[in-house]
């Protein structure tokens, strides 16, 4: 729960997913994002003009990639206009109209989600915002409605979580046995549960528990202290070896014979 | 025109000024993706890593402003003004290589109106601003005593800024203390990407103390360097005293930057003799131990090229740990590298040389150096009567007469940058007129890069070559699988029905091609109109019948799957999950996928 209401999220099991795209293609259209030059919307992997799209595995399987909806999310607490914010469901959206491009987020987000449209005299960040105009009219996730397969399941999130872990109790052969996006990086809305790893997802290797804004604040803490100590140790050395140097003088004018200080 | 070294400087200076104007324009007519290497994987690049060094080499300014005005050492005072002249150059080119680097500059006071304490971005934005007009207020005095601002009004305000020189020193310390070590603080969120040998939890401490060491070091070089300018002697006395500041900053420096990787046991293992290893290796033993060693060594304190010598290695390390640090050692998949393109490096080098041009100009026409009595050309060429026997050294002299070196130049720019359409870049192109008339084709039938079995001969044999590739579509080599297979289990008429209307003038033209009712049964055949088309008589109103996607694919495979399963007695080669990855098959979904 946060500020009363529920925090959404969706379950993602990845070993119901065929790659059949489709998916993909309704959250192209749906986001209005361009088609290829077939008309088409597949286009291999995220980008400006793609929020969602399907990674095959190293180890094989196909496996939906698309914003985590991090519940401290690296991005939003990067984000110095604060152009990314969170919903109060807990979605994690974009505000065009304070953005000034500086890209912070798409360096943070430890899986690459934000994607830039490079194209553009007038770019914008792009980035999956859990279809939110269709949640506010009672609608699934385009998505979500679009997957022939059911892999995917909309609700709230400590709902869904309960549901992953049935299913991994139930059929443990099945699947690996954790819930990715429980704690990752403090632990996410959507989660998937999987019968390969999902770590190539992440950029480089996969975050740890850490909520990734903790990297920062810790830091940014110290700020105001570190502001505060430096301007009252300045003012007062300034202040302190001017008097001082004021005595000298005086001591000098007195006493013009002794030129240095006493040794 | 141009009769010496220094005329040639600035005449070079122009040009790459003038080259970079060329790539600005450009930059904000076509965007960031045609005029930059950057992509998604690769947010921050070249002008990320400029704006560190920027920063780093103003740290003289605040280190000189502490000396003089709160340490009261006065031997340092003939340092200031060219040492907080720097700083304002420096903070400058940070805020124009910005404008450039932002997608949206004119959105770059939003964090001044949305304040985010929880970003480091927010905090540095804040102290850039205010210790930019700090500086402003700082350097205001050395342009308010020359003699073109000679009156009352200008000359008390020079006068209040002189009495509150200190509350601009102190505030300029503040902000600078908190932001140069801020900076390196922008890369604690990102410990994915930024390099082990470069990461650290100090990265703020060692900034900002890798700042003061960096920016003395290239406050040495300068007044080196603008002496000979000047054909004057530097003094040697004054270079020394930086230049032991610059040995003890580095040295603490060094320390923490060693001391802290082995602390945490990350040297041994990522001493591993990859380049990134080999890199940072130079950076500390060029640029750091080798100074140091030096600097201790009084006869090469004793020389002035030994000295500077000396300098350029430490601003030489301190400007590779940021490159390193912010863009060559940052993590990116080893498919999307990345290399600056020609615009973004021309604006790289043309914003120092933009600040090395203004910094001339502030030199010959400003009391900045010691002892530099003002040579004001700016007050005698506008009151002289013959203004125009001065133009050589004004601001519009020069330009006209640089002005066809300016044309060559930027026309060379121009021809020089690329011209790529990157939206089509992320499109490869299949051959696949290779395998024309193969019985089956491997190919990438929906662009998702997955390549599938496609059989090519047996869709060659009922259809028209057109069907896929496309006759109505500019440019597309071959249609995806899903064009014609469309709905996931349906069988799908593939007759373009919109674009047949939309061509032919809307529904006014229903008649066209029906007769009497307007359906399906009334339509006439393709070939009444594309007649000329080759194999035209195949095709026919009703044949044109793509099955399901599913039965589509399962179609090119299934068949051999359960021949050679039968053939070879294993069960296993015919199953979904030899195909699917699924373990076993989804039962809620597989009952879904029945129904339909």
């Amino acid at each position: 729960m946060i500020g009363g209401v529920k925090q959404v999220g969706l379950l993602i099991d990845v070993t119901r997913c065929n790659g059949c795209n489709q998916c993909v293609e309704a959250c192209t259209t749906e986001n209005r994002l361009k088609k290829d030059d077939t008309g088409g919307a597949v286009i291999k992997g995220l980008s400006g003009q793609r929020f969602s799209a399907i990674a095959l595995s190293p180890e094989g399987g196909f496996v939906r990639q698309m914003c985590r909806h991090c519940l401290q999310a690296a991005c939003v607490s990067v984000c110095p206009v604060g152009a990314m914010y969170r919903s109060p469901e807990g979605v994690v959206l974009y505000d065009a109209q304070k953005c000034m491009g500086c890209r912070y987020c798409m360096m943070a987000c430890p899986y690459g989600i934000p994607r830039y449209e490079w194209d553009a005299a007038a770019p914008l960040v792009r980035k999956c915002g859990l279809c939110t105009q269709r949640l506010q009219s009672g609608q699934l996730p385009a998505c979500v409605e679009a997957c022939p397969n059911q892999v995917m399941v909309f609700g709230e999130r400590e709902a869904l979580l309960e549901e992953a872990h049935n299913r991994l109790a139930s059929q443990p052969d099945r699947y690996l046995p954790v819930v990715t996006g429980e704690h990752d990086a403090g632990g996410s809305a959507v989660l998937y549960i999987s019968h390969v790893s999902l770590d190539f997802l992440s950029l480089n290797r996969p975050p740890g528990a850490q909520p990734l804004p903790e990297l920062s604040h810790n830091w940014l803490g110290k700020v105001p202290g570190l502001a505060l100590t430096t301007g009252s140790l300045m003012t007062g050395l300034f202040w302190v070896i001017g008097r001082r140097m004021q005595f000298e003088e005086a001591r000098l004018r007195k006493n013009p014979q002794d030129s240095g200080r006493p040794e | 025109m141009i009769s010496n070294w220094r005329e040639w400087t600035k005449t070079i200076l122009w040009g790459v000024v003038l080259a970079g104007g060329a790539a600005a324009v450009m930059r904000f007519a076509f965007g960031l993706g045609v005029t930059t290497g950057l992509d998604d994987a690769t947010p921050w690049g070249l002008w990320i890593a400029l704006k560190l060094g920027f920063v780093a080499l103003s740290g003289g300014g605040f280190t000189l402003a502490a000396l003089v005005y709160v340490f009261r050492l006065e031997s340092y005072r003939p340092l200031v003004r060219r040492a907080i002249l720097l700083a304002l150059l420096g903070y400058g080119s940070f805020i124009v290589s910005l404008i450039f680097d932002l997608g949206l500059p004119w959105h770059i006071y939003m964090p001044i109106l949305h304040w985010q304490h929880h970003s480091v971005m927010f905090e540095i934005a804040w102290c850039v601003v205010l210790y930019f007009s700090v500086l402003v207020l700082e350097f205001s005095p050395v342009v308010l005593e020359h003699p073109f601002f000679q009156n009352a009004v200008l000359q008390k305000a020079l006068h209040l800024l002189h009495k509150t020189t200190p509350v601009w020193v102190i505030a300029g310390i503040v902000l600078s203390t908190l932001h140069q070590s801020s900076l390196g603080a922008l890369f604690l969120m990102a410990p994915h990407r930024v390099h082990p040998l470069w990461y650290s939890a100090w990265i703020p401490v060692q900034f900002f103390i890798s700042a003061i060491s960096a920016g003395v070091m290239f406050l040495l070089l300068e007044v080196y360097l603008a002496e000979r300018w000047f054909n004057n002697e530097a003094r040697l006395d004054l270079m020394q005293k930086l230049a032991q500041i610059g040995k003890f900053t580095l040295g603490l420096y060094l320390i923490m930057r060693v001391g802290d990787l082995l602390w945490r046991g990350v040297l041994p293992s990522a001493l591993d003799g990859s380049w990134q290893s080999v890199l940072f290796a130079a950076e500390i033993l060029l640029g750091g131990v080798l100074p140091i060693v030096l600097l201790s060594l009084p006869a090469i304190r004793q020389h002035k090229e030994t000295l500077i010598t000396s300098a350029a290695l430490v601003v030489g390390g301190v400007l590779s740990q940021r490159m390193a640090l912010s863009m060559f050692t940052l993590w990116r998949p080893a498919e999307q590298p990345y290399t600056p393109a020609l615009a973004e490096v021309l604006i790289a080098f043309a914003i120092p040389a933009a600040a090395a041009l203004l910094y001339l100009f502030a030199m010959e026409n400003l009391a900045v150096r010691e002892g530099s009595t003002q040579a004001p050309r700016i007050h005698e060429a506008l009151s002289h009567p013959q203004w125009g026997a001065y133009q050589d050294h004004s601001l519009w002299g020069v330009i006209t007469q640089r002005s066809l070196l300016a044309v060559f130049v930027v026309a060379l720019a121009v021809v020089l940058l690329p011209n790529q359409n990157n939206a089509m870049a992320t499109l490869p192109k299949q051959p696949v007129q290779a395998g024309r008339g193969w019985e089956k084709l491997i190919l990438d039938g929906n662009r998702a890069s997955y390549q599938v079995n496609f059989a090519h001969a047996e869709h060659q044999e009922r259809l028209d070559c057109q069907v896929c590739h496309h006759l109505n579509i500019p440019q597309d080599d071959a249609s995806g699988c899903w064009q014609c297979h469309s709905d996931f289990s349906q069988p799908t008429t593939i007759f373009e029905h919109g674009l047949h209307q939309r061509t032919l003038q809307g529904n006014a033209s229903c008649e066209n091609c029906h007769a009497g009712a307007h359906n399906r049964h009334t339509a006439i055949d393709c070939q009444e109109c594309h007649a000329s088309t080759e194999q035209g008589e195949r095709v026919s109103t009703f044949t044109l019948e793509a099955p399901g996607y599913v039965q589509a694919m399962h179609g090119v495979c299934l068949e051999c799957h359960q021949r050679e399963s039968q053939a070879r007695g294993r069960a296993d080669l015919a199953v979904c999950s030899t195909c699917h990855f699924i373990p076993q098959p989804a039962p809620e979904g597989q009952a879904r996928l029945n129904q339909e």
